[in-house]
């Protein structure tokens, strides 16, 4: 369903250019499981971008769902987002303003659907993260742990099908580390759910089925099947 | 994204930012209010103006001597000088003019006035029995001057109020003689208590035979000729007559100044409006000024608020909504200030009829409907800048903004 052909992302840094991506080809099936691992400046949370139309590829193509999605302009981009990714980002990026129900709400508003179904459907995505007690809270109020389930139960509000989630334990302690990645593999397997997750944890990037190892902005190994 | 969520959303993030709001909201309400505060204010002077002058009766048209080029107030209004006289004779012509219901000649001085010993000095109003009809005076005892030959003094007299008390205290004034400088004169009436007249106390008046007045000021000629048309649609035909009657008797010289209360309202109406313009205007600055500020607090909000643009940005919100989303809260926060600026309007409107309680205080509408539009206005031109900067985000860099 995701598919990508000669992905390449240079940045101009005063009169040098980075490249970032370096001639990317990768292919990822509906409801696979993958980690991306490699150095610090390989290129994993641009490709991460890329993957969730945050960013434009400097060339190559990229296809979703069997639709060209390079070309898009900004408005269809957008709908794209809302309707099939769902992110998860190292530093949870909640509204500091807005209690966990309403950060988790958010993306029910910007695709229209009208209050009572937003204030089901959140109160039940709370409920199963186990955040019922904590849906009035600011984030200032929750743990990390706390924090990032709230940002997992916003990912997943809309249903998307492509979970994107870059070190989404890098600010977290061990157990909470453990009990979010545990979190989001659960929705993986009860939702069919296509999860990618960018990771320095090898122990973590280990669990998943499909390893892939990043080094300099090339895919330099692609490990498929069981590890253990 | 909904549109019914947009209004919703913008209050939201307003009411949980209250320090920043609550700035926007005064600047804005300050400027509001100002604007209606300032320009009721000058629109209830020139109300103030207009009664006075209708209070004068609307059908009025008065002669002076001298030619003025402008229509409305000239020198000779004001001045006493007069380069060619008006005499009781001119009156007595223009009298006979069918456009007209009324005319007095009018001379205006100053004179002492003693009853018993009490002595003072009071304006002395010299006309004839057609003034009362034309200023519309109601007597509060006795009757005012008699009709009859404008040119013989009847030796009567009629006087204010306020003189009346001050001269008499509480005996009976009807009918006593006052010496009115040289000359005697037989009290037959006292004017009531008037509200307010523009040009003369009618308080403390004493208004003689014009014939009579002329003597005791020894003068030669008249100051004025007052004037009632029959309707109102006849006031520039009687003016014209008016001219007509004089320039034949004054050697085919037009010599005479003409005007009527219509001309003279609508120059003070004039000048006033404008200065209600100017001071409106004037206020209307603090809009903008206002509006400055909400953009630069907006700004500031953008830039405090970038990682959660780039935050709305992923989860799908396109760069329109976020354009509007940032419009709203700029809008609606210009929105809110006006209306607390028009209630604080309201509460100085309070303020001012406790302590003036004289002044016809009005609310213009335009006022109030030019100041709601120029806040939308300001919201929204002022919210422009901000808003465009946050829809134009990138959202990767937004969202590794600290
Ligand atoms: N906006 C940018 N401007 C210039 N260079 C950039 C920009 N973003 C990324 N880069 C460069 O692109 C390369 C890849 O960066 P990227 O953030 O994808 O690395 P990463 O693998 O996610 O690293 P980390 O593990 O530290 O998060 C780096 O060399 C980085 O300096
Ligand atoms: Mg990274």
């Amino acid at each position: 369903m995701i598919k990508l052909r000669e992905i390449e992302r240079d940045f101009a840094v005063g009169d040098q250019v980075v490249h970032a991506l370096r001639k990317v080809d990768l292919d990822i099936q509906e409801g696979e499981y993958l980690s991306l691992m490699g150095p610090s400046g390989s290129g994993k949370s641009t490709l991460m971008h890329i993957l969730g139309l945050l960013d434009h590829p400097t060339a190559g193509a990229y296809e979703l769902d069997g639709r060209n999605v390079t070309g898009l302009d900004d408005a269809a981009q957008a709908a794209v987002r809302r309707n099939k990714i769902g992110f998860v980002f190292q530093f949870f990026h909640l509204v500091p303003y807005l209690t966990a129900a309403e950060n988790a709400e958010l993306p029910l508003v910007l695709s229209g659907i009208d209050p009572a179904e937003r204030r089901d459907r959140v109160a039940a995505s709370l409920a199963s993260l186990g955040l019922s007690d904590r849906s009035g809270h600011r984030p200032d109020q929750l743990s990390g742990g706390q924090r990032q389930r709230v940002a997992i139960a916003r990912a997943m509000i809309s249903k998307p099908s492509v979970l994107l989630a870059d070190e989404p334990t890098g600010n977290l302690d061990r157990s909470s580390g453990n009990e979010v990645i545990h979190l989001i593999e659960d929705l993986h397997t009860s939702h069919g759910l296509t999860l990618v997750v960018v990771t320095h944890d090898p122990e973590m990037g280990e669990r998943a089925q499909r390893r892939i190892h990043m080094i300099d902005g090339q895919i330099r190994e692609d490990n498929r099947g069981s590890a253990a | 994204m909904n549109l019914r969520d947009l209004p919703a959303m913008a209050a939201r993030v307003l009411v949980r930012h209250p320090a920043r709001s609550g700035l926007m909201l005064l600047a804005m309400s300050i400027g509001v209010a100002s604007v209606v505060v300032l320009t009721s204010l000058g629109e209830s002077a020139r109300r103030f103006v207009s009664d006075e002058f209708a209070s004068l009766g609307t059908h009025l048209i008065m002669v002076s001597p001298g030619r003025t080029e402008t229509s409305g107030v000239g020198p000779s209004m004001f001045a006493g000088d007069t380069p060619r006289d008006l005499t009781i004779a001119d009156a007595t012509a223009v009298a006979r003019s069918r456009y007209l219901s009324d005319v007095a000649p009018m001379v205006m001085g100053q004179a002492n006035v003693s009853w018993g010993g009490r002595e003072r000095e009071a304006p002395l109003l010299g006309a004839t029995a057609s003034l009362r009809r034309i200023r519309r005076w109601t007597l509060a005892q006795g009757r005012f001057l008699p009709d009859g030959d404008p040119e013989r003094d009847s030796g009567m007299c009629v006087i204010g109020a306020k003189l009346r008390k001050e001269l008499f205290g509480p005996r009976r004034a009807l009918g006593e003689w006052l010496k009115v400088g040289d000359r005697r004169c037989r009290i037959t009436g006292i004017l009531a208590e008037e509200g307010r007249s523009i040009g003369m106390d009618v308080e403390e008046v004493v208004v003689m035979p014009v014939a009579g007045a002329l003597a005791l000021l020894n003068r030669p000629s008249i100051n004025r000729i007052m004037a009632n048309a029959r309707s109102h649609e006849l006031m520039d035909r009687a003016s014209e007559d008016i001219r007509q009657i004089l320039k034949k008797r004054h050697q085919g010289e037009e010599d005479v100044t003409v005007v009527t209360q219509d001309a003279l309202l609508a120059t003070f109406d004039r000048i006033l409006a404008a200065l209600t313009y100017t001071v409106g205007g004037i206020a209307g600055i603090s809009l903008i000024v206002a509006g400055i500020l909400i953009m630069n607090v907006m700004l500031v909000s953008v830039s405090q608020r970038t990682a959660e643009i780039g935050l709305l940005k992923a989860l799908g919100a396109p760069r329109e909504e976020i354009l509007r989303l940032f419009l709203v809260e700029a809008t609606g926060l210009s929105m809110a200030g006006a209306f607390l600026g028009l209630a604080i309007g309201v509460l100085a409107r309070l303020a001012i009829l406790y302590f003036y309680p004289v002044l016809p205080l009005t609310w213009p509408i335009w006022a109030i409907g030019a100041a709601l539009a120029t806040a939308l206005v300001v919201g929204l031109a002022f919210g422009v800048i901000p808003a465009r900067r946050a829809a134009g985000l990138d959202p990767v860099a937004a969202l590794s903004h600290h």
